[in-house]
Order: C-alpha cells, then structure tokens, then sequence
C-alpha cells in the first residue's frame, strides 16, 4: 500500500524583488508519511513546513520534485477529493452560518448531493459545533472558528487531513478538543498531518514527527524514540525520607549506578489549567 | 500541448474580440454622433471627459454653455465661440444651443471684431459690411450643422433665413431657408410671407405670387380667419401682375 | 462536466450573497438611486435639451459612474478578499479547479451589477414614464410635440451597460490575478476602463486610411488588444430615438461584449493559474 504522502527530493525556490534573486524554501526535501497515523511536521517559523504543505496541496508549484498523494500526484482532483485541510487561523465568509459554510464545503469537495445533509450532521458532530451551527460564522468565538473549520475539513470524510496551526490561539480546553478531534480520526484510520509549534500538543497527539530547518529535514520518526533517552531513567517515589534517599543512592551504588539528580516531579501549567477549568464557554 | 499555446490562444481571442469590434463598432457609431467631433478639438478637457463618461454629457453641455456666458461678458471673441461651438457638438440634438450659437456668431460677434479694431467711427464701412458678412456666413454654417442632428428644424430654418436676408443680405438662400420652413408643420406665418416676398423682390414675380397663392389656399385659407393680412399682400401681387379676375383667387364672402 | 458546472454555480452564490450584503454596495445603489430620482428636480437647471433627455442623461451618467465603481472596487474586493482572508487556501485545496474558482467569482459579481442595473434602470424607467405622461398631458397646444422615451430601448440599453460591465469584471479579473495588492488591482482597474471608454480614438483612426506604417501598426494592435467600451453607450438613440438604432447595433455590440468577456476570462484563468497562493 503506498504512503499516504510521499515527498520525493522536493526544492521551492522563491525569487523576490526585481532581480529575482532566488530564496530557498524547501531544500531536497524527502519524506514518507505512512497512512492511518498523525504525523507532525515541526520546525521554526520560516523553515518551510507551511510551504511544504502548500505545495502538497497544489496552491504552490514546485520548483523540482515530486508528491503523491495516497498513490496519487497531488494537485490532481483525485488526490484533492481524497484530502481535507485546515489552513492556520481560518477566515469563513461571516455571512453563512456554520451549517451553511459545511454543506457548501461538501458540495464543493463532491460529496454526493442526496448525502450532504447526513455528512454535514456527522461533521457538526464530530467538531461539536451542532447546537451552535445555525449561528451566523461572525458570531463564533476563535475556539468555535477552528471546530467548524475541522468540520469543514472532515464533511467529504478524507483518508488525509492536513491541519495546519490547528490550535494556534486557541485556549487549552479548544486545544483538548481538537487533540480528541484528531484521535478521533485516527480511530477511524485516517492519517493526519499535524503543522504545529505547540511542541507539547504534538507530543500528546502525534505518532511520528519530522523537523525541518532551513527547508531541509533534520530528524524524522516515531515520537516515543525521538524522544526517548536510552541511558537515563526517571524513578517516581513517594514519601522519601533522607535516610531512605541515602539508603536508595547506596544501594544503587553498588551496582555502579549514579543518581544525578532528584527533583520533585511537576505537572505541565496545561494540565493545571484544564483540571481547574472545567470547560471554555465555547467548548 | 506546449506551455505557451494556452497564451498563444487566449491573446488570439483578445485579437479576435477586438477584430470583431471594428465591425459592432460600424454598426454602433452613427448612434453616437457626439464623440469625435471636430468642434470639441479647441475644448479638449469636454471632449476627453465626453468620450471618458457614459452619461451626463447634456450636463457637461450645460456647464460648458454657462462657461460661455462668462467669456460673453467680457466679449472674449475666440473663446466664447468655442465654449458654444463645443456645447453643440456635445449635445448636437439640442435646437437650443445651435440656433443660440447661430445668433451669437451671425449677429454679436462681428461688433465685437468691430469694437476690438477700434470701433465704428474707426473701421471703415466697407470692412465692417464684410465682417458681418463673413461672421453672418459662420453663424449660417453652425446652423447648417445643427439641421443634420436637430429634430427641431423649423426655429433653425427661420433663424438661418433671418441671417442670410438681414446679415449675408442673400435673398436667394434667405428665401431657400423660409420656403424650407413654411411647409414645415406648425410653420409661422410670416415665414411663407417673407419667402414669397423675397422671390418677388428677386425678380420672380410671377414664381413668388403663385407659390404664395397655392400656399395660402392650402394652408391658410380655411385657417382661423383666413389670414386676411396675407390676402391683402396676395392681392397686391395680383394688381401689380395686372391678372384677370379670372386668373385671381375669388373673392372671399368676409373680404371688403 | 456537470459537477464542475455545480461547483462553479456555488463559487457563484457564495459570492453573490457576500457582495450584495455589502454596504459599499448598498450604498451605491441608494446613491444611484439619489441620482436618477433628483434629476426631475436638477431638469430646472437645464436648457437647451428635451426634459427626457436631461433624465435618461442623469440616468445613465449614473448608471455609468456606480455601474464602473462598483465592477472596479467590488471585483477587486471580492478576490482579494478570499486571497487576504485565506478562505482562498481552504476553497482551493478541495477539488475545485481555479477556473472554477474565478468564474464563480466572475459570474457572483456579474450577477451583482445585473441586480444594480436593474434596479438604477428600472427606476430611470419609471421616472421618464411618469414625467412622459405629465408631458403628454401638458402637450395639447400646437407646436409642443414631446419627445417620448422607449421602455424596450430601455431594456436593450440595460442589456448592453450589464455586458460592458461584465468585460470590467472580466478585466479585472486578470489584473487581480496578476497583482498582489488590491489597491494595485483597483487603480489599473481604473485606468483600464478609461482607456476602454476612449479606445474608439483608435478603432475610428484605424478605419480611415494611414501613410504612416508604424502609426498604422500601433493604431491596430492598441484597438484590438483594448476593449471597446464606449460602443455600449447608445442610451440617448435606444431611449430617445429608438428608430435610428440599426436593427442588428444592439446584437453586435452584446455579441462584441460577450466575445471581449470570454477573452479576458481565458486570459485571467491563465494568470490565476499560475499564481502562489
């Protein structure tokens, strides 16, 4: 089975100003993103990773290279039928309203027509946004622009979707919801292309991250081995006395082990917040 | 297909689109006499902004007749000639400003070439005979081009016959602008009596009665009163031509 | 075919909804509408014109000036908006094609300005009507023959300022494809459509015979690749004098419009077509 994005030795030069000196965005870039798992792309801001995702998605064209889409080139309808996509901090038309924006979006990405109605009930539903889907789109809140851009996303049910800054500006409780969100659909196999700075959220949600630097790829591959230290390990004690920290540290001594440090351990300021909180207005 | 015969293509159907607009353009023009008009040379800002807009060209007239106003105050010869000149080409359907424009140049302006030389006591009477003259036949040439595009022509026939009689003093055209008007409808009706006394005093006596007589029985006869003033002048031709009372009208029953 | 046909007609309602909801464009529409009904007042200002005249002028200048403002200002906004906004970037990463994309705007914004002449000419009807009949009645002594306005030269005029303004749309189109700013877009907009209005300097050179070669060149490439605009403004002969409009003037120039808009439409998909979004 072919990955669900295959990157091959892909360069975007830009040329600016009248000269038209080239700038280099994306570098020989190369990359599998298999099918069926969230997949983060991180990196610096300017480091390519939007560029990249742009280029996938056809709305920018490469300078060489070349991308298949789930067996597909991209660009082509066949690949884009098969793809949904949340741009970063997405603008809807602020007219329509959240069910109105939805069903236009089925119809656009093909959904078929006597199916709309039931696709847009099961998106709403999936991001939530049911009981607040008549309301005009200018009355939503950021957290409730980003759940109906999911939707959006979802409606013509994709085997890909590429979100991009999915939980930029949004308060960590929307941010709970939308990780759900993407969990959701891995449950449901599909592969999720993850664009975040939020290295904590990507932690949380991601199988497999790839960094990119100066538009080259600099680490690719699961997280749980990215980030995992082979030659250290973290003990969780409780009621440690000194005598039993001496006692401990002797002990482990003798097998030739060192005890480098010993902190007490922290929970993340995320994890404080959404305990106290126990939900945003929106969500 | 090569990169570039999309482009190839689509600047061949801009070529074609402009191509076929010569040929909608033939049809069209006639419709649109007010653009390109020569007239509107010596007053380029009306004339671009006229070709510029799709509208308001009778209010750009108007504003371009009050302008000439201004330069008529202060006797400004070539300018206030050209405002007018250029308030007919921009509204050449307007009865208004041609027959306005006519009197102006056939009448006004040649004292004001008189005064500017001088005045009457200065410029000898045979240079200002041929200023009115000359200024006479330019206000007869607006007038002539205000009968190709005006609906109005008859107060223009009679403007142009008043000219060509009072100022050129060219009975043979006065007379051709009055008869023009005269069988107009709704004609006045000294414009049938002054072209029957032009012909006359022209020499064609006999040509002037009968035209006049088959006039007046055609048209003013069975009329209000009958125009008796012109039965008057009918009969007098009549005495004059000394005819028979068989070749005369007949007596009218309301005649003394 | 047919679900391209589906997807172009939502571009379309999308865009048509956005821009009729528009303030900008309300409010040219009452402006307009100010115009055509004050000019029963401004007739006494006139001289010189027959009253229906001086109206059905006042009508169309208005027409005129709203209808360009509106094709200008509104097809700029209305795409750059979706560029700025990045409605683009989710629209344009489904399967919809940006031929698709542009000709729902085309014809979202088209209909718009249809909606605008309509209402400005429809209007204009209805005030030269009610001032006709006050002159008809007005008209019982000898001599004071009024001119009457026709309501089909009305339509035909309306038909022909709603295709001159489609090819502004059009033109548009392709300078906002190619440009990165709205206000660069608007201002080449702008001057597009002054060089259109007075394109016929050179279509009427290019009839009459030339000595000069290069002139003769310049004069034949600058009236062939500028659209002709001004042969939509017949509203005085089709309102006024409907009788000296030559049967097959009013299909030639719709038939011109139709070409120039394809044209531009063609050459716009090609530039938007290769443009980074």
């Amino acid at each position: 089975m072919s990955s669900a994005i295959s990157v091959q030795h892909l360069t975007k030069d830009f040329r600016i100003g009248i000269r038209g000196l080239k700038l280099r965005a994306v570098d020989n870039l190369s990359l599998e993103i298999p099918r069926g798992q969230v997949f983060g792309l991180l990196g610096p801001n300017g480091c390519g990773k939007s560029t990249t995702l742009k280029i996938i998605l056809g709305l920018v064209t490469a300078t060489s290279g070349n991308i298949s889409i789930l067996g597909h080139p991209s660009a082509t309808s066949e690949a884009r039928r098969r793809t949904g996509f949340l741009p970063e901090a997405p603008y809807f038309h602020k007219f329509l309203s959240g069910r109105e924006l939805v069903s236009y979006c089925a119809q656009l990405s093909g959904v078929d027509p006597s199916k709309v109605d039931e696709a847009v009930e099961d998106a709403l539903s999936l991001a939530a946004m049911t009981e607040a889907a008549d309301r005009p789109i200018g009355t939503y809140s950021k957290g409730m622009l980003q759940r109906i851009g999911f939707a959006q996303t979802i409606v013509h049910d994709p085997e890909l979707v590429i979100l991009d800054e999915p939980t930029a500006g949004v308060d960590p409780v929307g941010s709970a919801a939308i990780g759900r969100m993407i969990h959701a659909m891995r449950d449901k196999g599909k592969t999720v292309v993850l664009c975040s700075h939020l290295l904590g959220q990507v932690e949380q949600v991601c199988d497999r991250v790839a960094i990119m630097d100066r538009g080259k790829l600099v680490l690719e591959g699961k997280v749980d081995d990215v980030l995992a230290r082979r030659d250290q390990h973290v003990m969780t004690i409780e009621s440690l006395t000194p005598a039993a920290r001496e006692a401990a540290e002797a002990a482990l001594c003798v097998h030739g082990a060192k005890v480098t440090s010993i902190t007490h351990p922290r929970r993340s300021l995320e994890d404080l917040f959404r305990e106290l909180v126990t939900g945003s207005r929106d969500a | 297909m090569r990169r570039s015969s999309p482009w190839v293509i689509a600047v061949a159907l801009i070529l074609g689109a402009g191509y076929f607009s010569e040929y909608s353009w033939k049809a069209v023009r006639p419709c649109i006499p007010e653009i390109g008009r020569k007239e509107l040379e010596p007053t380029l800002g009306q004339g671009v902004l006229l070709g510029i807009i799709g509208g308001f060209r009778t209010v750009i007239a108007d504003l371009t007749w009050i302008r000439s106003y201004t330069l008529w105050e202060r006797h400004d010869r070539p300018g206030c000639e050209a405002l007018m000149r250029a308030a007919c080409a921009l509204d050449p359907h307007s009865r208004y400003f041609w027959e306005n424009t006519g009197y102006a140049i056939g009448y006004d302006l040649a004292h004001w070439e008189i005064s500017h030389r001088g005045g009457y006591a200065k410029v000898p009477k045979e240079t200002q005979e041929r200023l009115f003259r000359a200024f006479a036949r330019r206000g007869l040439d607006v007038l002539d081009d205000g009968l190709r595009y005006s609906k109005s022509r008859l107060p223009l026939l009679v403007c142009a016959g008043q000219l060509a009689d009072i100022k050129l003093k060219d009975s043979a055209l006065a007379s051709r602008y009055y008869h023009e008007a005269a069988i107009l409808p709704y004609a006045p009706w000294y414009a049938a009596r002054i072209a029957a006394h032009l012909d006359w005093d022209q020499g064609k006596r006999l040509e002037a009665y009968q035209w006049y007589r088959g006039y007046w029985l055609a048209r003013m006869k069975d009329v209000d009163d009958g125009y008796p003033d012109d039965l008057v002048q009918i009969r007098e031709m009549e005495n004059q031509l000394k005819l028979t009372p068989q070749a005369r009208i007949p007596k009218q029953s309301w005649e003394k | 075919m047919k679900a391209s046909l589906q997807r172009t007609t939502w571009i379309t309602r999308v865009t048509f909804l956005e821009a009729v909801r528009q303030r900008f464009f309300a409010f040219l529409v009452i402006l307009g509408a100010a115009m055509v009904l004050s000019s029963v007042s401004f007739r006494v200002l006139d001289f010189g014109h027959g009253e229906l005249k001086f109206i059905a002028d006042f009508g169309f200048g208005g027409m005129f000036l709203f209808g360009s403002v509106l094709a200008v200002v509104m097809t700029a906004q209305l795409f750059f908006s979706e560029m700025d906004n990045r409605t683009a970037l989710t629209l344009l990463a489904k399967p919809l094609s940006r031929t698709e994309f542009l000709l729902g705007k085309f014809f979202g914004t088209w209909a718009v300005l249809g909606v605008f002449v309509l209402i400005l000419s429809s209007l204009l009807g209805l005030v030269m009507w009610g001032r006709e009949q006050e002159l008809l009645a007005a008209a019982e002594q000898p001599g004071k023959i009024p001119v009457q306005f026709s309501a089909g030269g009305l339509l035909s005029f309306a038909i022909l300022q709603w295709f001159r303004l489609g090819i502004v749309i059009a033109i548009l189109l392709a300078v906002s494809a190619a440009a990165r700013t709205f206000l660069f877009a608007v201002v080449m907009g702008a001057l597009a459509v002054v060089a259109g209005q007075l394109q016929w300097i050179a279509q009427d050179a290019v009839l009459k015979p030339t000595q000069n070669s290069l002139y003769g060149a310049f004069l034949w490439v600058t009236s062939r690749l500028i659209p002709n605009l001004q042969q939509f403004n017949i509203g005085d002969a089709l309102v006024l004098e409907p009788a000296s409009v030559p049967v097959d003037a009013v299909a030639m120039a719709v038939a011109s419009g139709g070409f120039y808009m394809v044209a531009f439409l063609v050459l716009a998909a090609l530039i938007f077509r290769s443009r980074e979004i």
